[in-house]
């Protein structure tokens, strides 16, 4: 059953900005990856599930209410992570989540306090001395304190630190046994491969690849970094049958596409020192998908 | 149509700020009543004698030798004018339009309450401290003379004086909000917000101060609240009060429409 649908969602800010004629659905129990370069139209679409704009084509809908004329329903049941986190002036962290649980006349005390715990967040600082991660916890914990059906997440875990992503990343995934629909938007491939079912990547506004994460995992690429014991070596490396982007001195990159074995057994033949596998973001996994002409 | 969680933390937010402006007029109508002397005319009105232009331009001409004409005349010509409408730039300003410029407008929508119901509670929030600068005004006023001069105010005519700022008051608040609600960004909000009463202000002035300048009186809603003709009991100054009122109600739900229906970037 579908829980949130967009269709053929245009919105046109000229010079090739902003999105056309877009169209998703998200099931019931679903979390769904949102992915794509900056500026490629993610928060554009998320604005308009918030209701905070009027599509100028197509409609959204969130368990059947639509987006912009019934936004203030669909807010019983949503819970939103702003892809930028500002709050009020001068309010402390606990100020602010208990004027959020008021102000939406929710009581939820023993929810709140179980995610400050999970997160490790003391939130009685002001927020403005607050560091960026302590703010996103904020913005976590007031996402989720009123256990909503559905969730909306723009970049949920930009400032945390390792620990803290992979904490979010239980949250998620436990919200998602529970039957919980959730749309997420993020740059952390970790993230996006362990919790999504499902992965759209937007460019230029206009959707590029939908799929299932396996399946787009199939068609990524990897990338490595050898370190030779000298240059000749690495530049006999590099002639090899292999994609390399890359050779300075004695380190040669290359991008291996599922088909390590072939890389380890020519490894093997050469005097190999180490071998690094950079962390990749997002946007270099998929970058047959974000790269080329518009 | 009110959410009182919204209206107690915008009111938290503007308290100081009323307390400066009733300080401020605690302090002006304490020197100026003081100087009312019913038998020999006031210094102020030995002032208004000796440059009759000069105190004209900021409406201080006193039309009646009353305490109440004495008020009329130097309180509510400037004094009761320019600080409400500083409170009215100032708060429009805090309620909508930065929290859209900020972002932090995201947080208010991002719950199960209409932006209908956001608009009009900001909007209660400035209609209160008006209120409250307005009626503490006229509370002083007749305090202060009933100690002073006992019996010497008209208060039915004082109190009407001050329904009168309330309407005109309420009209220059209106005008803030709107602007508050059309520009996204703070920088035009107050620009425009602030500007229209102030050039209506200077207008109003420009009128005052010479004959050949006193047509500009009809370029700018001030003359609508007219202050002299409230203490003189024309008619005329009733209706001025009633247009500006319900120019006040067009105004604000002009402002609530158009904050409904708009697009937010946030």
């Amino acid at each position: 059953m579908s829980v949130c649908e967009v269709q053929g969602l245009t919105r046109d800010y000229g010079k090739g900005r902003g999105v056309f004629d877009l169209s998703f659905t998200i099931d019931q129990g679903e979390v769904f990856g949102f992915l794509g370069p900056n500026g490629a139209g993610k928060t554009t679409t998320i604005r308009h599930l918030m209701g905070f704009l009027k599509p100028e084509k197509g409609c959204c809908t969130i368990r059947g209410m639509d987006c912009w004329k019934d936004r203030a329903d669909i807010q019983e049941i949503l819970g939103y992570i702003p892809g930028e986190m500002v709050f009020f002036d001068d309010m402390t962290g606990t100020e602010f989540l208990s004027f959020m649980a008021k102000y939406r006349k929710t009581a939820s005390n023993e929810r709140t306090k179980e995610l400050l715990d999970r997160f490790e967040l003391d939130p009685r600082g002001k927020l403005k001395k607050m560091s960026k991660g302590m703010r996103q916890k904020v913005g976590i914990v007031a996402a989720f304190m009123h256990d909503p059906e559905v969730l909306i997440l723009d970049e949920p875990t930009s400032g945390l630190d390792p620990l803290m992503q992979n904490r979010f990343i239980e949250l998620v995934l436990e919200e998602k046994s529970r039957g919980k629909t959730i749309l997420m938007s993020s740059h952390m491939f970790e993230e996006v491969e362990r919790t999504c079912d499902r992965v759209a990547i937007i460019k230029n506004g206009r959707l590029v690849a939908m799929d299932k994460v396996e399946a787009l995992k199939a068609a990524q690429a990897r990338k490595y970094i050898i370190t030779l014991e000298n240059e000749r070596a690495a530049a006999a490396f590099a002639g090899e049958e292999l994609r390399v982007v890359k050779v300075s001195q004695n380190q040669v990159t290359v991008i291996v596409q599922n088909n390590i074995k072939e890389l380890i057994s020519i490894m093997n033949r050469y005097p190999v020192t180490n071998i690094v596998t950079p962390n990749q973001s997002l946007e270099e996994i998929f970058m047959h998908y974000y790269g080329g002409e518009n | 149509m009110i959410n009182w969680t919204l209206y107690k933390r915008g009111m938290q937010g503007s308290w100081r700020m009323l307390l400066i402006f009733a300080a401020v007029i605690t302090m002006y109508f304490t020197v100026i009543i003081s100087m009312f002397d019913p038998k020999l005319g006031s210094a102020l009105n030995e002032f208004a004698k000796a440059m009759p232009e000069l105190m004209a331009v900021v409406g201080m001409n006193p039309v009646s030798a009353e305490l109440a004409g004495f008020l009329e005349a130097y309180l509510y010509g400037f004094i009761m004018l320019v600080f409400p409408m500083l409170f009215c730039i100032l708060s429009s300003n805090k309620l909508i339009s930065r929290h859209i410029d900020r972002g932090s407008m995201t947080y208010l929508l991002a719950a199960p309450v209409k932006r209908e119901t956001v608009a009009l509670t900001q909007m209660k929030v400035m209609a209160t401290g008006i209120f409250a600068l307005v009626i503490y005004a006229t509370v002083l006023g007749i305090v202060n003379c009933e100690i002073s001069f006992p019996g010497e105010l008209d208060i039915g005519k004082f109190i009407l004086l001050n329904v009168g700022t309330l309407c005109l008051q309420l009209f220059i608040g209106g005008i803030c909000f709107l602007c508050s609600c059309v520009f996204d960004d703070s920088k035009y909000a107050v620009g425009v917000g602030a500007g229209i009463p102030t050039l209506g202000f200077v207008i109003q002035m420009m009128a005052n101060a010479g004959k050949e300048l006193e047509n500009a009186k009809y370029a700018t809603f001030f003359t609508l609240f007219d202050s002299d003709g409230i203490i003189a009991g024309q008619s005329g100054a009733i209706w001025g009060m009633i247009v500006l009122l319900a120019g006040a109600i067009v105004l604000f739900s002009t402002a609530i429409v158009v904050f409904s229906r708009k697009d937010l970037h946030i």
